[in-house]
């Protein structure tokens, strides 16, 4: 029983951050803020949503 | 090709060393350099993490959705560190008390982070394995290097010991006490050392690289 | 009571910084101190997410995951609700707030995997505080992180007009700075 509350919690808290994740990626910039990230040419921290990898195309992918 | 991988295996130990060169994972290398155990023994965590990463994200590669494969792997990586803690919290305490914080911290090293995106979302599981192993041997050369340096030059000598029983294994002593400085096992002598070996490993690479490019022109010019 | 909170406090903000006695947080630290304005706009997100965050951490684990006998899905479970959390935060201040995200939106991000917020959330945990000393922690630490972040900073904008030797040029130089940082902090270790 504990088991499987476990792996309900777990797919719970999975599945909230990644719903979150895409609500935040579809919501547009507001206006004025579209090229601020420019000047970031991402550092190696690859769970920074303005790391490049995170807005790559799929044809740019391989 | 077999040339080409030995040449980035070689690459990651100094070149491109994961620690000295592209400064990944800083934050536990300064920390747990104490002393030669701590060292040895976070290398072999970050080496099975980084290897299971690499090998389980390359296989499910092709099934993640390309929109959220980051969050993906944020996930398998959270759960193979806890995998790794409950491991050594149970074989090895001792080992678990003096890494304390930084085992669970490893979800957060950008090294596994940026090795599942940069490589293992790309390749086969065999090479995404060979490359987890070359870059998790990278980075325990980076902590043993100024692990032996901090060590030696606080306390005189070093001592290595079995994690599972902490029984003395090794030891040896070079400077007499006198004339050791104790400053280098606190966070002063972390940064001092990390700085010294930083500028070495950056002064290599921009001699290699020079040879590199004159050795080009000779081939030119020929 | 108040005197222990307040050696607490005093403990987090300056005798054990967190960059510069437990080593945390040095991604950021060390990518974001070139310009002050960064700094101050990565201090304030910090301390931000990190007291929302212990919040929301702590009450998961003592209501949820202890009742649940479920403990040993913390690590798990705290990276999830911070990466949730910087999420909706991030996308919270788009929404009503176009000159907050303009100040501060580049930063937010950043956090979802930077280890300083981690270690707060699981250091409540493991240290056994009540609600209150949680609270002085998981606002003293983050503070401490601004304040080095911000006198890095001042110093690193200095050091970009002086001459280094060509080696230590770029991060090298920083963390020499860094040592000698720590070292002058290392003087509050007599104030408690």
């Amino acid at each position: 029983m504990k088991y499987i509350l476990a792996i309900l919690f777990f797919g719970a808290m999975v599945g909230i951050y990644i719903f979150l994740y895409l609500m935040n990626k579809k919501t547009p910039l507001p206006e004025g803020c579209e090229d601020l990230k420019v000047d970031c040419s991402g550092c190696h921290d690859f769970g920074c949503t303005n790391h490049p990898a995170h807005h790559l195309k799929k044809e740019e992918l391989q | 090709m077999e040339n080409s991988r030995l040449k980035a295996f070689k690459n990651g130990l100094i070149k491109e060393n994961p620690v000295f060169s592209l400064f990944l994972g800083i934050c536990s290398t300064l920390a747990i350099t104490t002393c030669v155990d701590n060292a040895i023994g976070m290398g072999i965590a970050v080496i099975i993490v980084l290897t299971m990463s690499n090998i389980i994200i390359s296989l499910i590669r092709n099934i993640t959705p390309d929109e959220i494969r980051i969050p993906v792997y944020i996930v398998v990586i959270a759960t193979l560190v806890k995998i790794i803690q409950m491991l050594i919290s149970a074989y090895a305490p001792s080992l678990n008390t003096s890494l304390g914080v930084f085992i669970p911290l490893i979800v957060v090293n950008c090294i596994i982070l940026g090795r599942a995106e940069a490589f293992a979302s790309k390749n086969n599981p065999m090479d995404s394995a060979i490359d987890g192993i070359g870059m998790g041997i990278g980075y325990t050369l980076a902590v043993l290097t100024m692990s032996l340096i901090r060590e030696v030059i606080s306390t005189g000598g070093f001592i290595v010991s079995n994690p599972f029983t902490t029984e003395k294994i090794f030891g040896i002593t070079f400077i007499p006490e006198e004339y050791c400085i104790s400053l280098f096992s606190s966070p002063v002598g972390a940064f001092i050392t990390f700085a010294c070996l930083a500028a070495a490993v950056g002064a290599y690479k921009a001699y290699a690289d020079k040879k590199e490019a004159e050795a080009e022109k000779a081939k030119e010019v020929k | 009571m108040i005197a222990e909170l307040a050696t607490l406090l005093v403990t987090c903000v300056l005798i054990n910084n967190v960059i510069l006695n437990q080593f945390l947080g040095m991604c950021p630290f060390m990518g974001v101190s070139k310009k002050t304005s960064s700094a101050v706009g990565m201090g304030i997100a910090v301390v931000f997410v990190i007291v929302v965050a212990s919040i929301v951490t702590y009450g998961l684990y003592y209501l949820v995951l202890v009742p649940l006998g479920l403990e040993f899905m913390d690590l798990i479970t705290f990276i999830l609700v911070i990466a949730s959390l910087v999420q909706l935060t991030e996308m919270f201040i788009k929404k009503t707030s176009p000159s907050l995200y303009k100040s501060l939106g580049v930063y937010l991000p950043l956090i979802t995997t930077n280890c300083v917020v981690l270690n707060v959330c699981l250091a409540n945990i493991s240290n056994g505080f009540d609600f209150i000393h949680m609270l002085v922690y998981s606002v003293g630490t983050p503070l401490g992180f601004a304040l080095v972040l911000y006198i890095f900073s001042t110093i690193r904008e200095r050091l970009e007009l002086s001459e280094v030797p060509s080696a230590f040029k770029g991060n090298s130089i920083a963390l020499i700075v860094a040592a000698i940082m720590a070292l002058a902090f290392s003087g509050f270790a007599g104030l408690v």
